[in-house]
């Protein structure tokens, strides 16, 4: 994973995680359920996103 | 705001999510590959599209890819990004596409980028036929609306019409609507000598003939990623024909002098106001030239057939300008007239009438401007398309006395039905008059 690369993902991410947020206000429990399980899909692959580019700079 | 047909391609399921509930007044169809996008932008007709500019396969900026056959879907083209790096934002739009944004607060970039489209769609549809192309035609208008269908496609075009009916300008419209880059280059082929149109299409390098002096980028290259218009297409030799269907083909040419050849992506579009298959019958035209250049057709009316245009193009003409008014009687003589050279002579008109001091026109000063807009229009066509057919089909001597017909039958019209103004305004003698009252006994009185 390049610097670049993650950069891109972080952006790409966080805009949707913020966007997301945003729709929570007034959804039914059931449908914000769903959206926070995608969420929480998308908050851990940014967090493997980190942690890769973290191993990459360790093994330089 | 009317319900759209919209494609999201995007490879994150929440990002997807977002946009499902962004855009939910809408028909909205995802795709989350490169692949099943292919397919639906294909398959389905899509108003909008938004890409994501990288898909998740590993490659960089994957969703650049589709762009092209979004646009030649005739689909409005959005990418989304997040990357907002001025590299990306410059190859997005090199490649054709519409609209480019950063990701983060879709809610307010989908509604921009909804109003944009919405505004270019109404912005495009009012100007079309009150400003570039002024008919109120119903059929003419339904020929160009299916026309700019296929705008942003690579399909060749021919436009067929007789001489004035705003073959050119259709050429325009549709290259401006094609999304492409480049420009619009056109080229009357009737006007030069083969040797000529050679150099003017394919160019030439500095001392190639007597007279190159210096080098000259020609008609193809310059329509590079642009349309090639060429006008008067049934003009071109065979051996013009057989050169040009091979830069077609390969999209490459050596200019003349020139043992290096260059590349060009050019679109072309041809008009003529002759028969096709007549020249290819004919053998004026090769086959596979035709087949390379015919794509769709497009076949634009007379304005002798679109009397309804004659006035909303009177207005266009004199906008900003002289106002003029018509007694009922000059509008009648107007509506009567069969406008031969078509909107060039309408405008050649208007050009006289505004020239002169009248502001309130009569008939008899319609009918002599009539005269002289014809007279002058040396190189406008004096024949009509329907004319010439009918020459063609009936030989000329029938022709010339359905033409002399016509025009003993107005001059007596116009003159009451007197014979001997007839003979005195036409300079013609009795002999001819009455052959010709012979030939449509319906003029006797």
């Amino acid at each position: 994973m390049t610097l670049d690369d993650l950069i891109h993902d972080v952006n790409s991410k966080c805009a949707s995680l913020k966007d997301a947020a945003a729709l929570l206000r007034g959804m039914p429990p059931a449908e914000a359920k769903g959206l926070l399980e995608l969420m929480t899909n998308q908050a851990l692959s940014l967090a493997d996103a980190i942690e890769e580019y973290d191993e990459e700079l360790d093994a330089r | 705001m009317p319900k759209l047909s919209i494609l999201v391609i995007e490879d994150d399921p929440l990002a997807r999510k977002v946009m499902e509930k962004q855009l939910g007044k809408h028909t909205v169809d995802f795709a989350a590959d490169k692949a099943s996008a292919k397919t639906k932008l294909e398959t389905g007709h899509h108003d909008l599209c938004f890409i994501d500019l990288e898909l998740g396969d590993g490659e960089e900026t994957s969703g650049l890819e589709l762009i092209p056959l979004a646009v030649s879907q005739g689909t409005y083209a959005v990418v989304m990004s997040g990357h907002d790096s001025e590299k990306f934002v410059e190859r997005a739009y090199a490649m054709g596409c519409n609209d480019f944004y950063s990701k983060g607060n879709e809610e307010a970039n989908v509604g921009r980028i909804l109003d944009r489209f919405m505004g270019r769609r109404e912005k495009s549809g009012q100007d079309l036929f009150t400003q570039r192309f002024v008919t109120e035609d119903p059929a003419t208008r339904a020929t160009i609306t299916d026309a700019l269908k296929y705008a942003s496609s690579d399909l060749p075009i021919i436009i067929l019409g007789p001489s004035g009916t705003g073959k050119t300008s259709l050429a325009k419209i549709i290259h401006d609507h094609s999304g492409r880059t480049g420009e619009f280059v056109a080229i009357n082929c009737s006007a030069y000598t083969e040797d000529l149109l050679e150099a003017e299409l394919f160019g030439y390098r500095k001392g190639a003939f007597t007279g190159a002096g210096d080098s000259r980028k020609g008609k193809l290259l310059a329509a590079d990623q642009g349309t090639l218009f060429l006008d008067e297409i049934g003009s071109m030799s065979l051996k013009m024909q057989t050169k040009l269907l091979k830069a077609i083909e390969e999209k490459s040419f050596y200019p003349l002098g020139s043992d290096k050849s260059e590349k060009s992506q050019f679109r072309i579009i041809s008009a003529t106001l002759e028969d096709l298959q007549g020249l290819i019958k004919a053998g004026k035209l090769r086959f596979d030239f035709f087949q390379r250049i015919h794509g769709l057709t497009v076949q634009l009316a007379p304005l002798a057939q679109r009397q309804c245009d004659v006035f909303p193009l009177l207005s266009f003409f004199t906008r900003g300008g002289k106002r003029l008014n018509f007694t009922p009687s000059a509008k009648e003589r107007l509506s009567r007239h069969a406008w031969p050279g078509n909107v060039r002579e309408l405008k050649k008109f208007v050009d006289l009438l505004v020239a002169g001091h009248e502001g309130s026109v009569t008939p008899e000063a319609v009918a002599r401007l009539l005269a002289d807009a014809v007279a002058s229009d040396g190189g406008g066509a004096f024949t009509s398309d329907e004319q010439y057919r009918f020459a063609m089909k009936n030989g000329l001597d029938a022709a010339v006395d359905r033409l002399t017909d016509e025009i003993v039958r107005r001059c007596l019209e116009e003159n009451g039905g007197k014979k001997t103004k007839v003979l005195t305004d036409l300079k013609i003698s009795t002999r001819l008059l009455y052959a010709s009252l012979k030939r449509r006994p319906e003029m006797k009185r």
